[in-house]
């Protein structure tokens, strides 16, 4: 609780319930989840397979819009923004780092990097030498020119990563990052993402099934059946409430 | 964005090579179909671009092409020419006739009587002769008007007025100067071949003078189809044409609202024209159905980017904008290479094949705009989709 109490509350959502389908085909995908996320810290969201954990992070990233519930990300309630309000939030606060990278494969990865920039309206020049500065940070400066089809999984990730982090979002939702790569590959995007979070004060929302990661986090947040059924501080192994 | 929209477009290099070439074929359909409507309407009015010294065709008032036409009174030539500003008219004759080749084959020609005293509206003949030939009593100049093979006469003397009855399958020859035809019993001599503008519909052609279309045709009180008028310097072709008919009670064209007057006439009566058409625009139906197809599948399948460009903040304005310019782009350098090729094509086959080939002003335009409106209209369809798009299929598992 004191880390709670120390910290400042980036996600906070409170019985969220969000259904697919109408009638007798009606699917519950979370049945009243709540959540809080601190600023700087590393949550990871785990659960089995269908248990509603990317409607969740869909809903705070203001992709989907939920039923019922509270959910205020950054201090806005999702749910009152209107849908250009929805598109300027995502621009400027969120980043967006994917399980199959998502990269356009036409684009080298520095201007892959530079998308987020160029979608907030910098010019092209500006926008590249950013993402420069971003992946050379990333020991990729040697790969600016590089297609996403020249890098190994390791590097697209990376990349990715640079993507999200290029604009300085406040909160990063990733979405199986280490899935799709080889165990050393995916330890080097966690040190990675690890990182961020403790030098930036970037909140990182990682959704993963790989529990060879389950280290990197600050807090572990069980799901299931569309409902958190607890958050576990990993520094100290103890088991806390929501 | 749009630079990335554009690399998104060029950078799949397979996609981008099969959408260009699918856009250029449709501009290549569209502007060969309309270059060669073009050809034919040209052709259509070939009597009046060949007589290029005319600025103004007189005709009976019913008259509005050079395809249908009703004779006038022989003292039309006498009235017009008495009309202050004209400095020159003369008489044309234009009628049907069937001719017979010596081994008794019959063929139908076009005969264009000229004047007597100046031959104009003769054609030059083809071994550089001059139309002077024309003043030979019983002479006419030949030539295929756009046919081939019509204009053969028997090779062998035994062949050529057989008595005993027609000799059709014998070997034959081009007719060459000196070789003879029968019009309505008449002998007539073959004074030279010449090359004009070949007909829409082809049909070989005879000129002669004017009194030879008197002396051959049968007996008819009119005789004169068109007097040929040229102004005198200072008056415009549109002032003269309107005086005469103000003062003659005639119909009179300048020869380019005579020419349009002709295509619209051919519009509105040829069946032929109609069918051709009908035709083209099935043509121009597909390539735009290819074009509309490749632009749409071309967005769909890049639907998963897009949604990244979403979830990313992209408004949707900017991904209209983004995929309006991949269309327009690539419909800009695909209706390119679309109407180069087709200029190339066409012009060759036009030189080999005397095909009706004729690239006028209008037809690239009409390339460019049909498939730019087909493109754009193609992303305005697959836009819909990214629009609609949730931006939560950008994860893993949707």
């Amino acid at each position: 609780m004191s880390l709670d109490a120390k910290k400042k509350i980036v996600v906070h959502c409170r019985n969220i319930i969000k259904t697919y389908g109408t009638g007798a085909s009606r699917v519950f995908a979370l049945r009243g989840a709540d959540l809080d996320v601190y600023e700087g810290e590393l949550l990871m969201l785990v659960g089995p397979s269908g248990c509603g954990k990317t409607t969740f992070i869909s809903i705070l990233t203001a992709l989907l819009k939920e039923d019922s519930g509270v959910c205020e990300v950054l201090g806005k309630d999702i749910n009152a923004l209107t849908l250009e309000q929805k598109v300027l939030f995502r621009r400027e606060s969120i980043g967006f780092v994917f399980q199959l990278f998502n990269l356009l494969p036409a684009l080298t990865a520095q201007e892959n990097v530079a998308v987020p920039l160029l979608i907030q309206g910098k010019d092209r020049k500006t926008a590249l030498k950013e993402a420069k500065t971003v992946l050379d940070s990333m020991g990729l400066g040697e790969r600016i020119g590089a297609l996403p089809s020249e890098l190994s999984g390791g590097q697209q990730q990376r990349v990715a990563i640079a993507r999200a982090l290029v604009h300085h979002p406040k909160l990063i939702v990733c979405d199986e990052p280490t899935s799709s790569l080889d165990h050393e590959s995916g330890q080097m995007v966690m040190k990675l993402l690890r990182n961020i979070a403790d030098k930036e004060k970037t909140t990182l929302i990682v959704v993963t099934h790989d529990d060879r990661i389950y280290h990197f986090a600050d807090r572990m947040a069980y799901m299931e059946d569309g409902r958190i059924i607890k958050s576990e501080m990993m520094q100290t192994g103890k088991e806390t409430t929501k | 964005m749009y630079q990335i929209a554009l690399k998104m477009l060029m950078g799949d290099r397979a996609k981008y090579t099969g959408l260009l070439l699918g856009i250029a074929f449709t501009a290549f359909l569209v502007t060969f179909a309309l270059s060669y409507f073009a050809g034919f309407m040209t052709r259509g009015f070939a009597l009046i671009s060949e007589n290029s010294s005319a600025d103004v065709w007189v005709m009976d008032p019913a008259v509005n092409s050079t395809e249908m036409t009703i004779n006038m009174s022989s003292t039309a030539l006498g009235r017009v020419r008495s009309i202050k500003g004209v400095n020159y008219a003369v008489p044309m004759s234009v009628s049907d006739v069937t001719a017979r080749f010596p081994n008794g084959h019959f063929q139908t020609f076009q005969m264009i009587g000229v004047d007597d005293a100046t031959l104009a509206g003769a054609p030059g003949l083809t071994d550089g002769r001059s139309p002077d030939a024309l003043h030979t009593p019983q002479s006419v100049i030949v030539d295929p008007g756009g046919t081939s093979g019509k204009l053969q006469t028997p090779q062998a003397k035994k062949d050529q007025w057989p008595f005993e009855g027609a000799h059709l399958d014998v070997p034959t020859r081009e007719l060459v100067a000196g070789d003879e035809l029968l019009v309505n019993d008449c002998r007539i001599v073959v004074a030279g071949r010449s090359q004009t503008i070949p007909r829409f519909p082809p049909r070989p052609l005879l000129y002669t003078t004017f009194s030879n279309t008197i002396r051959l045709l049968p007996s008819e009180s009119r005789r004169l189809t068109f007097v040929l008028v040229r102004a005198q310097d200072g008056i415009s072709s549109k002032t003269l044409a309107a005086r005469i008919e103000r003062q003659t009670g005639l119909r009179a064209r300048t020869a380019a609202d005579f020419k349009e007057d002709t295509v619209r006439w051919y519009l509105v009566n040829s069946e032929d024209v109609g069918d051709m058409a009908a035709m083209l625009i099935l043509a121009m139906t597909v390539g735009f159905g290819v074009t509309g197809v490749m632009l749409y599948m071309f967005t769909y399948e890049n639907l998963k980017q897009y949604a990244v460009f979403k979830a990313m903040g992209a408004s949707p304005s900017m991904l209209l904008g983004m995929i309006f310019i991949q269309a327009g782009v690539g419909a800009l350098f695909g209706a390119g290479m679309g109407i180069g090729m087709c200029a190339i094509v066409g012009k060759s086959v036009s030189i080999m094949l005397d095909y009706p080939f004729r690239m006028m002003w209008f037809t690239p335009i009409f390339g460019i705009l049909g498939v730019l409106i087909v493109s754009l209209t193609a992303a305005a369809i697959s836009a819909r989709p990214v629009l609609k798009l949730e931006p939560g299929v950008v994860f893993s598992s949707r």
